[in-house]
């Protein structure tokens, strides 16, 4: 390629990356069976939106199939969610999920990032760098809905390369992100679905829950792994009269938290 | 050559009084001038022959002419002049023995120069006439008996110090006019206007001799620095260095500021022509907390004649102080998180927020107690003016009562603090602002719509004056800086915040994608405080599309936020109108005292505890200025030379009201290698204003002559015959010969 045609594609590059334009909702096939209508005001801009990451399993997709993991009680635990954000707080929050990847740049333009299932993702080592940028920018992480010393396994594998240098610990009871919104010192194991057939409040070994962290250099909250608990079902199934409410109560007031930490801090 | 024709000096034209002598009044003159005009072109025209067109009128005029200058001679033209009485005045001759006096001009000194005209001829023709004293002068004046005595080596010269001596001196004699040799050079500023007035009072005419060229061949001179007196600790600071150079147009040198000799910032200028100041702006960080001596200079290049003037010194205060930003925020949002942020990362701001998370919840981070803030948004002066700083995000101006609001304005007005505006979905024009009396402080015309919050990304732009301003500044470079904003990532959105009000500054606008620009970053001053608008809340894009290790978000939000607070008085604020005393010992001290809603305190004690350049200390009581209220002088005399530095410090009984420091310099003999060029200007004007001439050494033999002349001393009255001057002969004689040679070039004689 000639040197001209060289800095033209670059520039046209370079420009293009300036002059982004925000990704806007976008409909994915859904893996539950309890499907909800796209809201009519899906596509409104706002601050904040429900994002959503989609991830490759990988190695560890066998239970979920070729789709992965990421979907699990996508979208109706992420619209769900939502309308609590949005009757409960200032923020102002889309009434649709917003779905991004760690391929592409779009996830700069969502400070805030949920994942479920991280027992069973499997990142690559160029989306763990994304990630870890991501990260040390500023953006946020929480995770969900994995549970026991074999899924805790697969999430450290990944996780573990996107900060190999960084411990994992419990979150003190002080600790802002227990309290910037709601007082959260007294918290409970929140279970998944699966609790209406077994009746247990954990799953496989996991039966104590923890609120863990990675912390950045300022003491500042970048990844929040929700571990051993299940805030996604306890939302998406938050409108069914079978989930117990304190369950649902204190997944709303945790997410909420998360959100506006993120947003604080 | 004048006086060959004219009969005598010019002096005598210029300081006396013209008269007609003759007894007849002077409208008989007019008259017969008429008469004489009538009568000729009677003649003329009854004789005019061979004459056609204008030709009969040349001849009528220069007939005219002449019969007009012989009636005029006969009323008897002449000069009334007062001269002074030989023998019986005084003249002081005032000679200038200043350093700068020292400086070589081809073969001689100034000062040699002027002892050469002095023991030349001046001194000899005065003393034939006049009593002689002899002075020469730096800082004072000094009587002198011969000009061997002159050694060029006063620290300082000022000029109007010495005259006003020199007449104090000679109060009581017969003086008749003052001589003034010197360079120009004062190192006061100037002669001040009392001098002059006391000069003119006493009708003494002040005949001045200037030495020097005009023009040095050769030099680098710093004519200026400016720089804040005071900043905040890692601030970026700006000094504007004026400089100006002879010799060396179109060539490179060095500028730079050093801090004990570690350069803080060096820029290779290119110079322009010669005599004609430049100025170039430096940037460096102000660094740690406390008081400064910077040395702005510029590298000496080869064959540079004096180099004593490549250097100034200037003072700043490092302030250790923490300036305080309440941040009252109305909803959560990116660019809330991503400010604070920033303003972790700095050591020298602090930010207290509050952040309305639901409608009837307040977050608030950053509070030095846990109950500072804990009501919200304070509503008593004294709380709110505990802060330097504030910035509103996107709060409804119904979220304030009318008196916060009014709070709000007198926090800019009365307290001195600067009020950031940022936009958002209830900010601006959608919170109802443009009907509020925040309307007022806001630096832009805002809407009367709504609609004017569009979640769009778009880009920005630097304008002219941003390029300029520190708070835009990211990179050092100006090219650069501007090269570098041009590829900044995208505004997550933006507010349509109207046009600049009159007096505001644009420095920043947005470019949204088919729109023109509008304003987007704008400040201006208001009251003792400033304001300023940022249109968006979505340069959190800055943060997140660059590198983690980029730090241009906090870069840009540090600086606007300092702007905001380095200026915001405390309660105490101390001022010396001359931070550098230079050949003088006299400072003045002046401190502002307010109480905690910043109203003037009129019963403080106040005192400056006074650290001198070899660590004594004094203290001196600072008494009230009864024209303004709250406000405490003094004035101290600075010893020796060095750096001083004054802690003033305000109480009310047992209460502390504050302190604030003042940072000062004596500096003796360094002004005199300043401006070595002669000053011919201030010799000239001196000389015209008091009835006297300027003279150059070539052609100061004529002062004894022209001297003579003066209102002051013992005086006689002279009256000198114009009717006899060989200007008037030639006069008559050019209008006959004209007339003659025209008829005859006609044909007609």
């Amino acid at each position: 390629m000639c040197r001209p045609l060289v800095r033209c594609t670059l520039m046209v590059f370079s420009v293009s990356a300036l002059v982004a334009f925000q990704a806007t909702f976008r409909q994915f096939p859904g893996m539950e069976d309890d499907p909800v209508p796209v809201p009519p005001d899906a596509y409104e801009k706002t601050e904040w939106a429900f994002t959503r990451l989609m991830y490759p399993s990988g190695t560890h997709a066998s239970v979920f199939g070729a789709v992965g993991s990421w979907p699990t009680d996508y979208p109706k635990a992420d619209r769900q969610f939502v309308q609590g954000v949005r009757r409960l707080t200032r923020i102002h929050t889309r009434s649709s999920e917003q779905v991004v990847d760690l391929d592409g740049d779009e996830v700069f333009n969502w400070p805030w990032l949920y994942a479920v299932e991280v027992g069973h993702w499997g990142l690559t080592d160029a989306e763990c760098a994304k990630m870890r940028e991501y990260l040390l920018r500023g953006g946020f992480f929480m995770c969900d809905d994995f549970h026991g010393s074999g899924e805790w396994n697969v999430f450290i594998e990944s996780i573990g390369r996107v900060f190999p240098d960084r411990p994992i610990v419990e979150i003190d009871n002080q600790d802002p992100i227990f309290h910037v919104l709601y007082d959260l010192s007294e918290r409970v194991q929140v279970p998944g679905i699966q609790y209406w057939y077994t009746g247990r409040i954990w799953e496989k070994d996991g039966k104590t829950p923890h609120w863990r962290a990675i912390y950045d250099d300022s003491g500042r909250v970048m990844v929040a792994i929700c571990f051993n608990q299940d805030n996604g079902d306890a939302w998406e199934w938050a409108d069914h009269p079978r989930y117990p409410e304190r369950y649902t109560s204190q997944a709303y007031r945790m997410g909420i938290n998360y959100i506006i930490y993120a947003m604080t801090h | 050559m004048f006086e060959f024709l004219f009969k005598y000096p010019g002096a005598v034209f210029h300081k006396g009084q013209f008269v007609l002598l003759a007894p007849w009044p002077l409208w008989i003159l007019g008259l017969g001038m008429l008469a004489a005009g009538g009568l000729l072109l009677w003649h003329v025209r009854r004789n005019r022959g061979l004459l056609s067109g204008v030709r009969p009128l040349v001849i009528w005029m220069l007939e005219t002419a002449m019969v007009a200058l012989l009636l005029f001679l006969l009323w008897h033209p002449a000069i009334s002049i007062a001269t002074l009485q030989p023998r019986q005045n005084v003249v002081a001759v005032v000679v200038d023995d200043s350093r700068s006096m020292a400086i070589r001009e081809g073969s001689q000194t100034r000062s040699e120069q002027a002892a050469a005209v002095l023991d030349g001829k001046l001194l000899k023709a005065l003393g034939q006439k006049f009593q002689v004293r002899l002075y020469r002068f730096g800082k004072d004046a000094e009587r002198i008996q011969k000009s061997s005595q002159l050694s060029a080596s006063a620290p300082a010269s000022r000029i109007g110090d010495s005259l006003q001596q020199v007449l104090a001196e000679s109060a009581t004699l017969p003086l008749g006019a003052v001589v003034l040799l010197s360079d120009g050079a004062d190192n006061s500023g100037g002669i001040d206007v009392d001098t002059i007035s006391q000069i003119r009072r006493r009708q003494i005419p002040v005949h001045t001799i200037g030495f020097g060229r005009e023009k040095v061949d050769k030099d680098l001179e710093i004519v200026d620095a400016v720089l804040p007196a005071h900043t905040l600790a890692d601030s970026r600071l700006s000094a504007l260095v004026t400089f100006r150079q002879f010799g060396y147009a179109g060539q490179k040198a060095l500028v730079s500021v050093r801090d004990a000799g570690k350069v803080l910032a060096s820029r290779m200028v290119q110079l322009k022509g010669d005599g004609a100041p430049q100025s170039e702006p430096l940037l460096f960080n102000a660094g740690l907390a406390g008081p400064k001596t910077l040395e702005i200079s510029i590298d000496p290049l080869p064959g540079e004649q004096n180099r004593e003037n490549n250097a100034i010194h200037r003072l700043i205060d490092v302030e250790t102080r923490k300036p305080r930003i309440l941040y009252m925020e109305g909803e959560p949002r990116w660019e809330f998180k991503f400010i604070r942020r920033a303003v972790e990362d700095d050591r020298s701001l602090q930010l207290a927020s509050i952040l309305r998370t639901t409608q009837n919840k307040i977050y608030v981070q950053g509070n030095s107690d846990p109950h500072e803030l804990e009501e919200g948004f304070p509503a008593k002066p004294e709380e709110l003016f505990a802060y330097d700083g504030l910035i509103i995000g996107s709060v409804e101006t119904s979220y304030f009562t009318q008196t916060q609001q009014d709070l709000i304005r007198e926090f800019a007005n009365r307290r001195g603090g600067g009020v950031l505006f940022l936009g958002g979905r209830f900010a601006l024009a959608e919170g109802g602002y443009l009907h509020s009396p925040l309307a007022e402080l806001v630096p832009v015309r805002i809407p009367d719509s709504k609609g004017t919050f569009h979640r769009d990304f778009s880009s920005q732009q630097l304008t002219a004056q941003g390029r300029d301003s520190l708070i835009c500044r990211l990179v050092e470079d100006p090219g650069r800086n501007a090269e570098r904003w041009s590829k900044m990532p995208q505004l997550a959105n933006y507010n349509d915040v109207g046009e600049a009000k009159p007096g505001a500054v644009t420095l920043m606008e947005v470019v949204p994608a088919g729109r023109h620009a509008m304003p987007l970053l704008v400040t201006e001053n208001y009251g003792r405080g400033r304001t300023a608008v940022f249109g968006t809340s979505g340069s959190w894009r800055w943060r997140m599309w660059q590198d983690h290790t980029d730090i241009t978000h906090a870069t840009f939000w540090q600086q606007l936020l300092r702007y905001l607070v380095s200026e915001s008085p405390g309660r105490v604020t101390g001022s010396t109108p001359r931070a550098v005393l230079s050949d003088e010992t006299k400072v003045t001290l002046r401190a502002e005292v307010r109480d905690k809603a910043f109203e003037p305190v009129p019963n403080a004690v106040v005192e400056a505890h006074i650290t001198g350049p070899d660590g004594t200390a004094t203290s001196v009581e600072m008494t009230p200025l009864p024209a303004e209220q709250g406000v405490y002088t003094t004035e101290w005399d600075a010893q020796k030379p060095g750096s001083y530095v004054a802690e003033i410090v305000a109480g009310r009984g047992k209460e502390e009201l504050g302190h604030s420091v003042v940072v000062f310099r004596r500096e003796d003999g360094v002004a005199e290698s300043f401006r070595t060029a002669q000053n011919r200007e201030l010799l000239e004007k001196l000389a015209e204003q008091t009835g006297g001439r300027y003279y150059t050494a070539a052609n100061a033999a004529r002062l004894p002559e022209e001297i003579s002349y003066s209102e002051a001393g013992i005086t006689t009255r002279e009256t000198k015959d114009l009717w006899d001057m060989p200007a008037v002969f030639l006069l008559a004689l050019l209008l006959r010969g004209s007339e003659w040679l025209l008829r005859r070039r006609w044909g007609v004689v």
